[in-house]
């Protein structure tokens, strides 16, 4: 039975890629991919997606299109011990799609109080100076987890879909040198 | 439901659990490791550094707290092999000075062993499982033991800048020990060197429990139970006698183990979890509690990381993700003015683009993306592991938040005194100084806000006595003969040195033990 269990526990990383809903059916595609297809999120709603695009793209250039939405998405709604977020390696509690809603509400406050909008929707100079108030913690009107960690959760997600993958390492000229290569980008 | 009684019941089957669960079994005893995550076997390591975060923790976390939290994800494990399926296996000893502190200093205490009663199972583990180094180099801050069965790992450009550098400022680096193979060995693969450690090691050239202790542990016909949570040791009703271990098994079941001998050998804070939660009414504190001592003296490693960045191309990603070379250089608990303990000193470890991220977390954008070009050319670190002493007042309590089973979650309780706090300074001081001489172009201390930790030590330590420790050296606890604890849980101070070829042999000397006394033990 264990063994059983363990080997459908891997099945995402055997495949090399996640599980998206498509049509009613799961499907395994990496997040570009999945952005790509505009695969519907499970739980992220439209703004909280493009206010994660935003903050991700910000925070590493390339994450929008890399889908760290998607990501996000689906390892947020997948079981707790499945996920391989960077927040699990910073002892967040499940269920995790809570700190990201909490995040981002944090991010839309400290935005609405200086800019008047909301972060998604600010210029790309005016997103910069709230994810620099975040990562030093002096934004104003912040309500959430602190801003340092909010920050580095963020920052590691986008890090994650755009360097951490095999195509990552490639654009740096990394030897990427698997054992077990990752199938497809990681 | 109550299975068979099995001799003994084995609680984590990471590198303690699985050094018992080798002796005991090939001594013909009928053994169960019982480990809360899956049963990892070589072929689910994939390289990767996202997927690798699966045999790190899962399920309900520590609850941390105190000035410096013990920053304990990223190291721990989960699942067969414990954190041993993906450490860093650097393998320095620790030193004779660590079992004195008290004699040698007045501070904190003594070990109830001394170096040379540990000695030779440092040696019987290296030939055991394979340590690559040269101890005679090494044997210039230790008593001579055997060789290592393995010569030295490769070296590259990222440790090998480091030499000069170091020696100018007074530090000697010599090859360090590993416990990785640089050759074939025991029909092992020889290290490919693409530090992909971290994520787990495929080939067996990491000595993880898998590829050794545990390997032998099957073939001697232990069983091992991934998914399987352990909630309470249970007693008999005069609670003299340990009588086996509930826990819940992967359909959340919950289940009884009955058995001569129970051994917890989770981790640092989850073993005083368990024994905290196994009160009874002749227990009422906890098993082996009495003292209060429980918990208590919960100890980490601070690290103080110095960068280098240089222009030419030193193939920051090449090598383990351990270490090239190591020095006790800094190890004398006096080593610098105004702190106190003593501190082990790395360099040359590889990178994944993670840590080149990692290594300036200030930067974001496009700034972000330049320093990342740069750094997959020319990155490189020196790492200093430091001592913090034990202290009551760093504990593992019971929180009132409480897990899936109903069992109440461990709060890690964590601060370091002001000489913990002074020599991480001082490390930080002496790195930057190493770096500038290396003739990088950039140089820059990895000093945040928060102290970066790594290590968890303590929570049931050993002694002499009831009075002063939970356990006798061998990992026996004075209350109860038949409850065990192994790992790094015992140990009452922590040196500076990486734990696990520590752990290895001090569960190597216990496990020998309660094999040769196992009537008394037992019965």
């Amino acid at each position: 039975m264990a063994e059983i269990q363990r080997r459908a526990f891997v099945k995402g990383a055997a495949l090399g890629a996640f599980a998206f809903t498509v049509g009613g059916s799961t499907v395994m595609l990496t997040p570009a991919r999945a952005r790509a297809e505009n695969v519907p999120f499970r739980l992220l709603n439209r703004a909280e997606a493009d206010a994660i695009e935003a903050v991700g793209d910000t925070l590493v250039p390339g994450a929008r299109a890399a889908g760290i939405a998607h990501f996000i998405d689906q390892q947020t709604a997948c079981p707790p011990e499945e996920a391989l977020l960077a927040l699990r390696i910073a002892n967040g509690r499940p269920p995790y799609i809570n700190f990201y809603r909490v995040a981002l509400k944090a991010i839309d406050g400290a935005s609405s109080k200086a800019f008047g909008k909301t972060f998604a929707a600010l210029a790309a100079a005016d997103q910069r100076s709230v994810v620099d108030a975040m990562r030093t913690n002096k934004a104003e009107a912040w309500q959430g987890p602190p801003g340092p960690f909010v920050y580095n959760i963020f920052r590691s997600d986008a890090v994650d879909v755009v360097y951490g993958t095999m195509e990552g390492y490639e654009a740096l000229g990394v030897p990427y040198m698997p054992h077990i290569a990752p199938d497809k980008r990681w | 439901m109550t299975n068979e009684k099995v001799d003994v019941v084995i609680v984590g089957a990471g590198a303690s659990g699985s050094v018992y669960a080798s002796v005991l079994a090939r001594a013909g005893k009928k053994v169960v490791l019982l480990d809360n995550g899956p049963d990892w076997q070589l072929q689910d390591l994939i390289s990767s550094e996202i997927w690798g975060r699966r045999i790190k923790p899962a399920g309900a976390p520590v609850l941390l707290e105190g000035k410096h939290p013990m920053g304990y994800t990223s190291q721990a494990g989960w699942g067969v092999g414990g954190a041993a399926l993906h450490y860093f296996a650097n393998f320095p000893r620790y030193l004779p000075t660590d079992f004195r502190i008290k004699s040698e200093h007045n501070r904190a205490h003594d070990w109830p062993i001394s170096y040379n009663d540990l000695a030779p199972f440092y040696d019987k583990v290296a030939a055991e499982i394979g340590v690559s180094g040269d101890a005679r180099q090494e044997e210039k801050w230790r008593p001579a033991g055997k060789p290592y069965p393995m010569p030295p790992m490769k070296t590259f450009p990222n440790g090998e800048v480091w030499l000069k550098a170091a020696e100018a400022n007074g530090i000697h680096f010599v090859p360090a020990a590993v416990g990785m193979t640089s050759v074939e060995w025991k029909g092992r693969s020889a290290c490919l060197y693409d530090g992909w450690c971290h994520q787990g090691c495929p080939i067996g050239a990491l000595a993880n429990p898998v590829v050794t202790y545990l390997q032998d542990a099957r073939k001697a016909k232990a069983e091992v139970r991934p998914f399987s949570t352990v909630t309470r040791v249970l007693t008999n009703p005069a609670g003299t006698r340990v009588t086996g271990v509930e826990y819940y098994d992967y359909n959340k079941q919950k289940q009884f183990q009955p058995a001569s001998v129970v051994i917890l050998a989770a981790w640092s804070a989850q073993n005083p979890r368990i024994l905290l939660n196994s009160a009874t009414d002749k227990h009422p504190k906890g098993l082996a509690n009495k003292n209060g001592l429980v918990g208590k003296f919960m100890m980490t490693h601070h690290i103080a990381g110095t960068w280098a960045l240089f222009d030419e191309d030193i193939t920051p990603h090449m090598g383990t993700i351990g270490a090239q070379f190591m020095s006790y250089d800094r190890y004398a608990k006096t080593s610098y003015p105004n702190a106190f303990g003593s501190t082990f000193i790395v360099a040359g470890a590889a990178m994944k683009t993670g840590d080149y991220a990692a290594a300036r977390g200030d930067l974001f954008g496009p700034e972000l993306a330049e320093f990342m070009k740069r750094a997959a050319r020319g990155l490189t670190r020196i790492t200093f592991f430091g001592e913090g002493l034990p202290r009551m007042e760093n504990r593992v309590e019971l929180a009132q938040d409480k897990d899936e089973f109903g069992m109440p979650m461990a709060k890690l309780i964590h601060s370091f005194d002001d000489d913990a706090l002074a020599l991480w300074n001082a490390n930080f001081d002496q790195g930057v100084k190493v770096a500038k001489a290396t003739g990088a172009k950039e140089v820059w201390p990895g000093k945040g806000p928060v102290v970066p930790t790594t290590h968890l030590h303590g929570g049931a330590i050993m002694g002499t006595s009831a009075a002063n420790s939970v356990v006798n050296s061998f990992g026996q606890t004075h209350e109860i003969p038949n409850l065990w604890m192994a790992g790094p849980c015992t140990f009452p101070s922590e040196g500076a040195s990486n734990p696990t070829y520590t752990i290895f042999a001090v569960s190597q000397r216990g496990a020998e033990h309660l094999a040769s006394k196992w009537k008394t033990v037992s019965t």
